[in-house]
């Protein structure tokens, strides 16, 4: 319950922060609030007990948490960091032709 | 187990990461490697067809790979059915030529543009054969990364515009089809597409819907249809030709593979008609088919209007595609064949009459039928193809389509793209009547760099004409890709056989 | 007008966030399948790979080809940088930090570059592996281009460097895989060699070469997305 809540409210502030704010590296930082946010409920509603995927000799098998969605999350969050670097990359270049990172130059998000 | 499948992924890879690294030592090593490992990754494609040729005609054709000797559902497996089959050919025959076009069209100085087409390549093979549902994620947002810097290629402001529009349309669809991964794991606890097409009824039908909500969201934000097609008309157009012919011809078509394998194979369709989402799919496919044709009537500029034209006929795509009878698919399969190998033809004329002009709008246009009356013809004939015209391979794709929704009743949809034909013939014939008009006055041509160097001038018209020859001979003889569609078909319409396969092969 | 939209925005989208908690709350709770992928990893996965840390084993052993496509994304998006933003590659000269910054760097960076190689080798041991090490190594070429400035690290570490270091890395982890095709097996399976005991430093097959190829990799396409986007961003400083 607590999960769906917070994974909802944390996923809804960075999709409008990409709709309403007048800054493209808000938008990019938006987007990255949206990733947190899934990443965040994936793991929360998976959890199985608590301890860590480890082998130490006093695990019970039972009881470790689920490995399989750390691996996917550690890929998301590199295909994360690449995908803000390129942004962040297409913004400089921008930034070289207007001098401004407003979106309002680049129509905004729902115009052609 | 058949490491041509494997191979069809890694040489590209390999390609793409062996040229900075050949770069450093020696410059023509590069420029035969790029030659080289076309020519074996388009033989490894002619390779699997020949040497399956039994069992394609006989309709038990299938490949699988255990990657690391795993079985499913434990580690992720390669699959190759008559569908992927008929995709991957698809997807090696036209990159073929646009390699060898872009060799003529861009030169040899930039590098990393290789680079980057090599690694398009790989990624879609990586879409078209994969067989689990993480993997596919991963894939496509390789897709998404490694075609954005191509959209971005001039270095203009508009294309920079473009690009980054692309990018965040594009990677708001992958967190989308990314939460639906995430609650397939939830509730099934496997990833491969096999075994949770097995397990999949034994959810409710509740769950059911959330699941297939959010992966038709994310895949029609990727796709660009109807209220999520704002990226597409600009991202399409800003970018070289050899690039736009890429992205509007062959990885949109790699989006409907990924809309087909998901909600025939690994979802079911039967989930979508109880729900009624199929109807919901229909609405907005057709919604999205005639706006695309209403925008490009307003359109000024000549790849602009080809990007509409793209939203257009995906849409009909889509639209079709929804009815599930057996016409419905065969119809629908054939327009992705017959629209990649127009779209292309229609990008690499383009690129080359473009050449002449001082910009794209339709004014700058005149008299560019004089400069090479052989591809300006082949444009002609094209354009035909696309307003459906016979004999070329448009008229039989679409004479298909609204067959397959007569048949059905819809005669409301048929009337739709009846009307969208008919404006498809006025604005092409605004762009074909400009193109013959006499210029009187006009401004020196700048000549591009392609024109000074002979033979890249050779190689992008013998290749602009290549295709608009494909056009119209695939029209004449259409019959022949009749036998490997209806395979394709026959594996939509029967998930039982691509579970079998996988998980006991 | 701006107003206007954010309202509607707002309120568009807290209908969407209780439709979405809504829905979400009637999910049914989490099933134990009993040939789940969960079940089968922690009861045989030391068995299989050799490796403590199970993380690491789905990482580079039950689901390698993943970080293959995830270690591409990275090299593309890096191709992708290099070609937007680097036209020439003449180093940026800047002053570099004070002369305690200088020196104190001076003195951690070998224990820093000595912690990431740490992270990267014993990755099927303890938490760690190829990825994050990657990182901390990329760290290194960012700390001598803010401390030190940008020529220092132009002199060090010339860009042709960085991707011949990078290429290597996406090299092996190919090559990995396709020894394992030489060896009779199929593509990145789990190469067995100098194997002695779980729990060692040595084991876990071939995940420790896989971890070495990926943090080269990953730790030099940081270092060239960093050099790529300070190169213009800098201002031409008088040389002291």
């Amino acid at each position: 319950m607590i999960n769906n809540l917070v994974f909802v409210i944390v996923f809804l502030l960075g999709f409008y922060a990409i709709l309403v704010k007048k800054n493209l590296i808000k938008m990019v930082i938006g987007l990255n609030i949206m990733e947190g946010a899934i990443f965040y409920w994936f793991i929360s509603i998976t959890d199985r007990g608590g301890m860590i995927p480890i082998v130490n000799g006093t695990q019970v098998a039972s009881q470790m948490n689920d490995p399989v969605p750390q691996a996917l999350i550690l890929t998301g969050i590199v295909i994360g960091a690449s995908t803000s670097a390129f942004l962040l990359t297409l913004i400089i270049e921008l930034n070289k032709f207007t001098n401004s990172t407003n979106p309002d130059q680049i129509g905004g998000m729902i115009e052609d | 187990m058949s490491i041509a499948l494997i191979l069809l992924i890694i040489v590209p890879l390999a390609t793409a990461i062996l040229i900075p690294f050949v770069d450093v030592f020696s410059n023509t090593a590069r420029k035969l490697l790029v030659g080289f490992s076309t020519l074996v990754e388009f033989s490894l494609g002619m390779f699997i067809i020949v040497s399956n040729f039994r069992k394609i005609m006989d309709n038990t054709f299938y490949l699988t790979y255990y990657l690391g000797e795993w079985i499913p559902p434990i580690g992720i497996t390669l699959s190759m059915d008559m569908l992927s089959l008929f995709f991957s050919t698809l997807i090696s025959f036209s990159l073929l030529f646009l390699v060898i076009y872009s060799i003529g069209f861009i030169g040899h100085h930039e590098g990393k543009y290789y680079v980057l087409l090599f690694l398009i390549w790989a990624a879609m093979h990586g879409i078209v054969l994969t067989g689990d549902i993480f993997n596919l994620d991963v894939f496509l947002e390789l897709l998404l990364i490694t075609s954005a810097p191509l959209v971005a290629f001039k270095r203009n402001r508009n294309g920079t515009e473009a690009a980054i529009k692309y990018m965040f349309y594009g990677t708001i669809g992958g967190l989308f089809i990314f939460i639906g991964v995430v609650l397939v794991y939830y509730n099934l606890g496997t990833l491969n597409f096999a075994d949770i097409s097995q397990n999949f009824n034994t959810l409710s039908l509740f769950v059911r819907k959330i699941i297939a909500s959010f992966f038709l969201i994310g895949i029609f934000i990727k796709m660009g249809i109807f209220p999520f097609h704002f990226w597409l008309s600009k991202a399409h157009s800003a970018c070289p030709s050899s690039i736009s012919a890429l992205l509007s011809g062959v990885i949109v078509k790699v989006y409907v593979y990924v809309f087909i394998r998901l909600f025939w194979n690994v979802i079911g369709f039967d989930v979508l008609v109880e729900t009624g989402l199929d109807h919901i799919i229909l609405v907005v496919a057709l919604i999205s088919s005639i706006i695309g044709h209403i925008m490009a009537l307003y359109e000024n500029d000549i790849k602009r209007t080809l990007a509409y034209s793209t939203i257009a006929n995906l849409g009909m795509i889509i639209a079709v595609l929804t009815l599930n009878t057996k016409l419905a698919l065969l119809a629908g399969l054939l327009h992705v064949l017959a629209h990649l190998l127009m779209k292309v033809s229609l990008f690499t004329a383009t690129g080359y009459i473009l050449q002449f002009t001082p910009g794209h709008k339709r004014e700058d246009l005149k008299g560019v039928a004089y400069k090479n009356m052989l591809v300006f013809v082949g444009f002609i004939i094209v354009a035909g193809g696309m307003i459906g015209l016979p004999p070329m391979i448009g008229f039989a794709s679409k004479w298909y389509v609204l067959k397959a929704f007569m048949t059905d009743g819809l005669s409301l949809a048929a009337v739709i793209i009846i009307i969208g034909s008919i404006f498809a013939f006025v604005y092409y014939i605004k762009y074909i009547i400009t193109g013959f008009k006499k210029m009187t006055l006009g401004p020196p041509d700048k000549f591009r760099l392609i024109l000074t160097v002979f033979y890249r001038e050779r190689v992008v018209t013998d290749i602009a004409l290549f295709f608009a020859i494909a056009v119209l001979i695939s029209g004449i003889f259409f019959k022949v890709v009749f036998g490997p569609i209806e395979g394709a078909v026959e594996v939509i319409q029967n998930p039982s056989f691509y579970i079998d396969y996988i998980l006991s092969g | 007008m701006s107003r206007a939209k954010h309202i509607f925005t707002l309120i568009i989208l807290s209908l969407l966030g209780v439709t979405l908690l809504v829905n979400f709350d009637k999910l049914p709770g989490q099933f134990e399948y009993a040939n789940s992928i969960y079940h089968h990893i922690t009861h045989n996965g030391v068995n299989e790979t050799g490796s403590l840390n199970f993380v690491t084993a789905i990482l580079y052993d039950y689901r390698a080809y993943d970080s293959l496509g995830e270690s591409t994304i990275i090299f593309g998006a890096v191709s992708g940088i290099v070609l937007l933003l680097s036209r020439k590659t003449l180093p940026v000269s800047s002053h570099g930090l004070s002369f305690i910054v200088k020196r104190t760097f001076g003195m951690l960076t070998p224990f820093i570059f000595l912690f990431g190689i740490y992270i990267i080798s014993h990755g099927h041991l303890s938490p760690g592996g190829g990825f994050q090490g990657g990182v901390i190594l990329g760290a290194i070429s960012i700390i001598f281009s803010i401390v030190y400035g940008s020529e220092f690290d132009y002199k060090r570490y010339s860009p042709t460097t960085k991707t011949l270091l990078e290429t290597s890395g996406a090299l092996l982890f190919i090559g990995l895989g396709l020894l394992g095709i030489v060896m009779g097996g199929n593509f990145l399976v789990n190469l067995k060699i100098l194997n002695s005991g779980v729990g060692s430093l040595i084991s876990g097959g071939s995940i420790p070469f896989i971890n070495i190829g990926i943090g080269f990799k990953i730790g030099a396409g940081l270092a060239i997305i960093f050099y790529s986007m300070i190169q213009k961003t800098f201002k031409e400083e008088v040389n002291l």
